[in-house]
């Protein structure tokens, strides 16, 4: 009898200690990724995501260190099981990797890289070299903006 | 007959006060019947009760588009509050593991324990432009009322949404430092709420001034309920002196705090805009709702009293026509 119940406790401990480690195992980059409008991953797995951070060009994978990222406009690269990989092009926003190999990414747009139209891209691209030299100093600004991120685009596309 | 017509005045002021009496008590009696059975005995009365049930009709057809147009925004509403959530959560999952507290230290407690006292609150109360959707103004403008009663520190209020507005600026009109209209005619953007945080951020120090920041908006607990909600909002040093900000492996040269907190106050108040707009939404299919069923009783009521009224005269014009055409006889 006595023995029975020590094998019971036995198997509840064992049992305890197998979920632990599944839990470990399990326990792969997840990505969050929230725009304003429109959630595109909600805690899911993944095998890595390429950002393009402030500070450079940068790749996370599990178990990453925890970081805060500004985003600048560029592509999001998102690997989700190694083969199929699906590209985002981001208006800019903010990454924050978090102890737990959860990754939060939030940007204020983000579209799919193959629903931009190169020819649009150029007929943008030269309205803005136009504004560029204008004597009005905001305008100029953005249309310098502009430019990089157009120029971004175009080379993400290539 | 001489000496009535001698002394005229008693007589004519006896039966003055009779009549009155009389005419009082028919009066009375006419109120009772009325509340009794509902029904009274002229033609000016059926005209009365005519143009008020059709005014009643057009109330409840007003009040019942309005319930549709709140229904099927509701859906597009609900969808931005989820959204938002999300966003909403990425930010908070930073926080909490940051363990950032809305506690500023002073410089010569940097080190030690956060203190609790707070000099200068910054309120940012969220609610809109547009009524008929029963109590969910007022309630989110008496919270922060009662708040600002309780509380000994300076407070400065940023209204957005100008029933919010009218009804603090009522009670605490030096307090309200900044205000916004135009605010719930859709589901709110982003760059609604970029251009909102500008404004902020460009009139007042949030950065600075104050060492404590409160959201107050209404968060829709269910599709029938809401709740007043306050948030916390954290500026670029309540970040940057998080106890845990050390876990984060942050590059130093790059301001990412600043940047941080301006990226989040704008999130934020996006995602209490769309939170309280959903309450609102769904608050305003209720009222509307409520009012379209209150004018339903009121024509099933006014109906019966309309034709029992219309029965009443025809039976009167009867009653003449036979007792005229009995005399002929």
């Amino acid at each position: 009898m006595l023995r029975l119940q020590l094998s019971n406790s036995l198997k509840v401990a064992k049992r305890t200690y197998a979920d632990n480690a599944a839990s470990t195992i399990a326990s792969g980059l997840k990505l969050h990724f929230a725009l304003p409008h429109e959630t595109l991953y909600k805690g899911s797995p993944v095998t890595q995501v390429n950002l393009p951070a402030q500070s450079g060009k940068l790749g996370v994978l599990a178990n990453h260190v925890p970081t805060v990222e500004q985003l600048t406009p560029g592509v999001v690269e998102v690997l989700e099981d190694g083969k199929t990989s699906k590209k985002f092009f981001i208006s800019g926003g903010f990454a924050t990797m978090q102890p737990d190999s959860l990754l939060c990414v939030t940007a204020v747009e983000a579209f799919p890289l193959d629903s931009f139209s190169p020819e649009n891209i150029t007929q943008l691209l030269n309205k803005a070299k136009e504004k560029v030299s204008s004597q009005d100093e905001k305008v100029s600004a953005v249309a310098k903006l502009q430019i990089n991120v157009l120029e971004d685009l175009q080379n993400a596309l290539k | 007959m001489l000496s009535r017509l001698s002394n005229p005045t008693p007589i004519a002021a006896s039966s003055q006060m009779i009549l009155r009496t009389v005419t009082n008590q028919m009066k009375w009696k006419l109120s009772q019947q009325q509340h009794v059975m509902g029904a009274t005995r002229n033609y000016a009365t059926l005209k009365e009760v005519e143009t008020r049930l059709k005014s009643i009709k057009n109330i409840e057809k007003i009040t019942k588009t309005m319930k549709i147009v709140a229904s099927t925004r509701l859906s597009k509403a609900e969808k931005a509050k989820v959204t938002a959530k999300m966003i909403d959560e990425a930010d908070k999952q930073f926080f909490n593991n940051a363990e950032t507290t809305d506690h500023l230290k002073t410089p010569e407690e940097l080190g030690a324990t956060p203190t609790e006292t707070v000099n200068k609150e910054l309120i940012i109360a969220i609610s809109s432009d547009k009524g008929l959707c029963g109590a969910i103004h007022s309630s989110l403008a008496r919270r922060v009322r009662n708040y600002l009663l309780d509380v000994k520190h300076e407070c400065d209020i940023v209204a957005i949404g100008d029933k919010m507005k009218m009804q603090l600026l009522r009670s605490h009109p030096d307090n309200v430092k900044l205000a916004f209209n135009g605010i719930g005619k859709d589901a709110p953007t982003f760059q609604e709420s970029a251009l909102i945080t500008e404004k902020i951020m460009n009139t007042l120090n949030v950065d600075n001034a104050y060492n404590k920041i409160s959201i107050y908006f209404n968060d829709p607990i269910t599709s029938l309920s809401f709740e007043p909600t306050i948030k916390p909002l954290f500026n670029s040093l309540m970040i940057a002196q998080s106890p845990a900000i050390g876990k984060f492996d942050i590059a130093q040269d790059e301001n990412v705090p600043r940047d941080l907190f301006q990226y989040t106050f704008t999130n934020q108040i996006l995602t209490a805009m769309a939170k309280g707009y959903a309450a609102e939404i769904s608050a305003r299919r209720n009222a509307m709702d409520n009012a379209s069923k209150n004018a339903g009783d009121m024509i099933s009521r006014y109906s019966i009293l309309y034709n029992r009224t219309r029965q009443a005269v025809i039976t009167n014009e009867l009653v003449d026509i036979i007792t005229g055409a009995s005399t002929l006889d």
